[in-house]
């Protein structure tokens, strides 16, 4: 049986070219950049270019970048290194309501120290309107978070226009674009961003390894002290391999981006096409065009309770895809809040299914999914003896 | 919306060369829009507001990389803590309610409750006592204590709409009543399962650890499932209890879902 890897958002697979890339710094190249010999010379030199690398797909500056070990760890640093410079009766923060937990876990442990935290509503089609940033800025608003695309419908959010209307409010704009880097251009130099989080395994890059863009002049409290690495504001070794495959990573995705995102731009609403065509109660989630490029998030109108059959069907078939919301014996026991956010009730937000399409997927697996999932799909229970089709 | 006919050329467009619209450059998506104006929905960067697109794309003339100011999107109407029927909780007017954010003694759908039901905590979810709609193929399916089940609870007397993954705990061959832990996906998806299809959740047995009204056995109780996946109120009849040092172990029948 081949199998068919569709959850490119959950992680995607290491780029060959990455892998050759890192592999001199698992060996022979060991040294620690910090050193002032030959052998940490040569990490200093290669962090020097993986940074180079990176600054060059936001056209920023290298020394805006800030190597951290995730995108989580990037989040966190920014939302608790803006905070904790004010006391938390002069610091208000908003954020939308489907961000990643990294975020709205680290509002909470913000609210818990006393921090008030506003929470933007979102629309069905899962996009924040701008509108409701402007009514929920305060004068003791300092940072605005706002992800670049949302990590389970993949749909793009307006951050251009929200960081400016943030802007001249003269609060941050923080973004965290995990899902986004190296799928469509965040151009710094015209992105009105000062803080903006990535990660390098979700653009074919290794795991363990993550990114912070600080606009220059922007300031934010460490969140580790140590040795003053990455210029005091994330301390500890750097991780060398990492960094060399987050920048070559960076390289390609940036190279290839026009290319690629045509290409699974066309693989997505072929899917999208094909299934509504087949799958009469199937419906997409979230705004048609802008998402993601390889991004679906599916629903099946009175089949919602079966997701999770149908992934593990799918997964018998071998082709890799994920529920909505992040399923696991730790962590079944809510909806998505995600699409609840987007105003679902509770059975559609368990019922999606996460369709994420990357660089390795061909036409053919994208044939091969589409002749299993509509045979799958109609041995599914219905919570409805009736057939009916989904509702546009 | 429909767009007004028109014409556009590659300096309406952002130059961006993104390929996010499907065609690889913005000249390609320019020639496209000769015979297909709707086609301009697809660039991201620009409105389907003709006026607009072209304004913005003016603008980016000079500033080529820059997003556009898109149309405002209506508002979807997210529910509020004040909107719960009852709910004597008044958040401050910017902030919404979070779906997750829990709201003590009262469900997803703002309904109060008495007690959470705690699985075991030496057991890998909550325990059930369930019975295929068919209890013979407990039989014919040769279900095993330690085999993985996935099915639905239909009907009476806890219907839901979700399909439950678990593990056999107990098996009754003769009744072919099942006594299983639900857990997630994740163990089917890594080591296979045997599917029930449709059956009757006949009981709960579990833990309560923290209630708000008194506790007797012989009573019914609405009670919130900790990992009922929906985090709908249950109500159900206690008919076993036991003091233990961290709570309550009890069984709950006659379930009914809200």
């Amino acid at each position: 049986m081949s199998q068919i890897y569709f959850d490119h958002s959950a992680t995607t697979p290491l780029d060959p070219r990455v892998v050759e890339a890192m592999l001199p710094f698992y060996g022979a190249n060991f040294g620690n950049p910090s050193s002032l010999h030959w052998t940490g010379q040569q990490s200093k030199q290669a962090i020097d270019e993986g940074r180079q690398q990176l600054a060059d797909l936001f056209h920023a500056s290298p020394d805006e970048i800030v190597f951290t070990a995730s995108g989580t760890e990037s989040d966190n640093m920014v939302l608790i290194g803006v905070a904790t410079q004010y006391k938390p009766q002069d610091c208000h923060i908003i954020t939308s309501s489907f961000e990643h937990p990294a975020v709205l876990e680290t509002c909470k442990y913000l609210q818990k120290l006393g921090y008030e935290i506003s929470y933007l509503p979102v629309t069905p089609e899962g996009i924040v309107d701008p509108e409701s940033l402007k009514q929920a800025l305060r004068p003791n608003t300092r940072l605005v978070s706002v992800m670049a695309a949302n990590n389970v419908v993949g749909t793009l959010q307006p951050i251009a226009e929200l960081a400016k209307i943030t802007k001249a409010q003269g609060a941050l704009f923080h973004t965290d674009a995990v899902q986004a880097v190296g799928k469509i251009p965040l151009h710094i130099n015209t992105l009105p961003v000062d803080l903006l989080s990535l990660s390098a395994h979700k653009l074919h890059g290794p795991k363990g390894i993550g990114a912070l863009y600080i606009r220059k002049g922007v300031k934010i409290a460490p969140l580790v002290h140590g040795g003053g690495q990455e210029r005091g504001i994330r301390s500890a070794t750097e991780n060398v391999a990492g960094i060399v495959g987050l920048g070559k990573a960076a390289a390609i995705a940036g190279a290839e981006m026009s290319a690629e995102a045509s290409r699974l731009v066309k693989l997505r609403d072929r899917i999208i096409a094909e299934v509504q065509n087949q799958i009469p109660n199937a419906y997409l989630i979230g705004h048609p065009y802008k998402r993601l490029p390889g991004h679906i998030c599916l629903g099946f109108a009175g089949q919602e309770g079966e997701a999770i059959h149908l992934m593990l069907a799918l997964n018998e078939e071998g082709i890799a895809i994920s529920t909505g919301s992040a399923c696991s014996a730790h962590n079944a026991g809510q909806p998505s809040y995600i699409l609840m956010a987007m105003g679902m009730d509770a059975v559609r937000a368990r019922g999606s299914l996460r369709i994420t399409l990357g660089r390795f997927n061909t036409d053919f697996e994208v044939d091969s999914f589409l002749e299993i999932l509509p045979r799958l799909a109609a041995n599914l229970n219905t919570i409805t003896s009736r057939e009916f089709a989904a509702v546009s | 919306m429909t767009l007004p006919t028109t014409t556009y050329s590659v300096n309406d467009l952002p130059g961006l060369n993104c390929g996010v619209c499907g065609l690889r450059s913005c000249e390609e998506m320019a020639a496209r829009l000769q015979d297909n104006p709707d086609l301009i929905k697809r660039c991201i960067y620009l409105s389907d507001n003709r006026y607009e697109a072209r304004e913005i794309a003016t603008e980016n003339r000079v500033n080529p990389l820059n997003y556009p100011v898109s149309p405002v999107p209506t508002i979807n109407a997210q529910p509020t803590l004040s909107t719960c029927a009852g709910c004597a909780t008044s958040p401050s007017q910017t902030t919404s309610f979070i779906p997750g954010m829990s709201n003590p003694w009262r469900d997803s759908l703002g309904r109060e409750f008495d007690f959470y039901l705690e699985h075991f905590p030496e057991e890998p979810g909550p325990r059930e006592i369930i019975l295929p709609h068919n209890p013979l193929i407990t039989r014919e399916m040769d279900i095993q204590v330690g085999d993985i089940l996935i099915g639905r609870p239909l009907g009476m007397s806890c219907g839901c709409p979700i399909t439950h993954c678990g593990v056999a705990m107990s098996v009754d061959k003769r009744t072919g009543v099942i006594v299983w832990c639900v857990t997630g996906p994740l163990n089917p998806r890594q080591n296979g399962f045997k599917d029930l299809g449709y059956y009757i959740a006949e009981g709960y047995e579990g833990m309560i650890t923290e209630a708000r009204a008194e506790i007797k056995i012989g009573m019914r109780y609405f009670f919130q499932p900790r990992m009922c996946m929906l985090q709908w109120r249950h109500s159900g009849l206690v008919n076993f209890m036991n003091r233990t040092p961290t709570g309550y172990q009890v069984r709950v029948e006659g379930l009914w879902i809200g």
